[in-house]
């Protein structure tokens, strides 16, 4: 081959690898670096808050809030950043758009409260003054649950920016109220319950969607906030407990006789008439045996072959075929008894599958 | 070397095993023997019938056996007597496997002649399979001759051989017997002398102490 194209084929040969790397790296570094990039954009920001360096801050801040995807701020990490652009943009004189920037963190999480050891009195006053005037409840609930309509209840927990005004109301999905679950003041937070039935207090509703309607009122009775918690009710779709598991094969016997044991006498058998047949061959070369021997080296194959079926390979096994009967059917009267039991208790309950809850504003406060 | 041999099997047994238990197999039989004897190009075969007694003496993995067989041999034109024996020492480290060491002979007598005897030492290797369980056993021996010698002419000597067969016990009952196939050859170092035994054995046997 020509010196030139070796040598140049041997250095593609060396590159190759290389490059396999870097395509692979290229597929994987963008994202580590997104998700490193708002980490490391946030505390940079929270440094150059520290340091008054406010238009440096803000710009970081928002860059590390402005990842999405998988690269995103943590919630409690989102929420930091959003305390700490809001605290700068209200040292920038930046009000308004400090204002909006505390009222996202406190629609995002009414329970926040800012770090009193790393914000100044100017900043803390400031969101406490927001929080108050922005009424928004979140809720917690169940993400799948069953209950008996009428004994039991689901419960929906919800946690409040502040002191206000909630109508809590179970809704079809078209909007009609089924019942109203709870109106009055809410401070820090509220345990409102469903039991199951609808507005006539007797019965279930019809299996669908549904959802949670909480409607925030502030001091001028106008709808602040609507959290709308989307459930999914279904009738007698519970299985309470759990049905055993088949019997592990570890504990079934064989049912029919294998063949290793037959092999297994027949194997010395059939080794030693083969044997037979050729030894002279092996101990005495040239000489021409004896054809009498054939006579002991069919009476060991026979021998051989008789063993192999005294062993019944593929025979059933009764003994076996009644122990394994017996486990299998003791699993099925526990498997039979667990859905009998399921079923009586799945009788007369619902099965409640709580969705994500929704915030709508209808209008700025 | 004979001597070395029981001093050393008396010592193994009387120490090592001395808490074992002996089992001794006896036994009694006959057989259809061929030889075949090649001297350059002359070549003979003579058949006939022997009989023969053994004993196995087994403690704990060590056993010895003693072999000894006797009878005549003839074809159209001639005929002798023919005496075989063994003594082989042995170690079974294995339930189904035993090596031997041991002299064994077989002496030719021709009427007007003097003997002509083959001394082979050899070692032996015997497995054995089971196809019924506690009744019926196949084995397998083959042994090499480490050295020998011819008596007459006085050559050295080298051959093996080989038996394989069925072995059938009674069960509840101290009895067994054997159907055996039996092949060796001796090798003398001079005149190309070759002598072939083939042996089909039936041997019944009894194990009076166990």
């Amino acid at each position: 081959m020509d010196p030139h194209r070796l040598e140049a084929h041997r250095r593609m040969t060396r590159a190759l690898p290389l490059l396999a790397a870097l395509g692979l790296w290229s597929l994987v570094a963008p994202r580590a670096a997104s998700a490193q990039s708002a980490a490391a954009a946030l505390a940079q920001g929270a440094r150059a808050y520290e340091d008054l360096e406010l238009d440096n801050a803000a710009g970081l801040l928002r860059r590390a809030l402005a990842v999405q995807g998988s690269g995103a701020l943590a919630p409690a990490d989102a929420d930091r950043a959003l305390m700490y652009l809001a605290a700068t943009e209200l040292l920038r004189e930046h009000a308004d758009s400090a204002r909006a920037v505390a009222r996202r963190l406190v629609l995002a999480n009414p329970r926040f409260r800012p770090d009193e050891l790393v914000f100044p009195p100017q900043v803390l006053t400031f969101y406490e003054g927001i929080r108050r005037a922005t009424p928004v409840v979140i809720a917690r609930a169940p993400a799948d649950t069953a209950i008996r309509p009428g004994s039991e209840a689901l419960a929906v927990r919800l946690y409040a920016s502040t002191f206000h005004d909630v109508t809590a109301t179970l809704g079809t999905e078209a909007g009609r109220v089924v019942r109203t679950l709870y109106a009055g003041p809410i401070g820090d937070s509220l345990d409102v319950h469903w039991n199951g039935l609808d507005s006539s207090g007797t019965a279930p509703p019809p299996n669908g969607r549904y959802a949670i309607t909480v409607t925030s009122v502030d001091r001028q009775r106008r709808v602040a906030r609507i959290l709308r918690l989307p459930l999914e009710v279904t009738q007698g779709r519970v299985d309470t407990l759990p049905h055993p598991a088949p019997p592990a094969d570890s504990l079934l016997l064989p049912e029919r006789q294998s063949m290793g044991p037959g092999l297994k006498a027949l194997a010395p058998g059939a080794l030693t008439g083969v044997a037979i047949a050729v030894l002279p061959s092996v101990v005495a070369n040239g000489e021409d045996a004896s054809a009498a021997r054939f006579v002991v080296g069919g009476s060991l194959t026979i021998a051989g072959i008789a063993a192999f079926f005294s062993h019944h390979p593929g025979k059933s096994i009764p003994a076996n075929v009644a122990h394994n009967r017996t486990l299998r059917d003791a699993w099925r009267r526990e498997d039979a008894e667990v859905a009998r039991r399921n079923a009586e208790r799945a009788r007369g309950m619902i099965g409640i599958r709580v969705g994500a809850p929704v915030l709508l504003t209808p209008e700025a406060p | 070397m004979s001597r070395v041999c029981l001093l050393v099997f008396l010592g193994l047994t009387s120490t090592a095993q001395a808490q074992s238990r002996w089992n001794v197999s006896l036994g009694a039989g006959g057989g259809a023997e061929i030889a075949r004897s090649r001297i350059g190009t002359t070549r003979q075969r003579v058949s006939g019938f022997l009989l023969s007694g053994e004993g196995v003496a087994t403690r704990g993995r060590f056993v010895a056996r003693l072999r000894y067989g006797q009878g005549r041999v003839t074809n159209d034109t001639a005929g002798r007597d023919v005496a075989e024996g063994e003594a082989l020492f042995g170690y079974q480290p294995r339930r189904w496997l035993t090596v031997w060491f041991g002299p064994h002979a077989r002496t030719f007598v021709v009427p007007g002649q003097s003997d002509r005897r083959w001394l082979l030492w050899s070692g032996r290797v015997t497995a054995r399979g089971t196809l019924f369980p506690g009744r019926v056993e196949s084995f397998v021996e083959l042994w090499q001759g480490v050295s020998g010698s011819l008596n007459r002419p006085a050559e050295s000597a080298s051959g093996g051989g080989a038996e394989a067969g069925l072995l059938l016990r009674l069960a509840r009952h101290p009895l067994w017997g054997r159907l055996a196939y039996r092949i060796e050859q001796g090798r003398a170092s001079g005149a190309g002398r070759r002598e072939t035994v083939e042996a089909i054995t039936l041997t019944v046997g009894f194990v009076p102490l166990r």
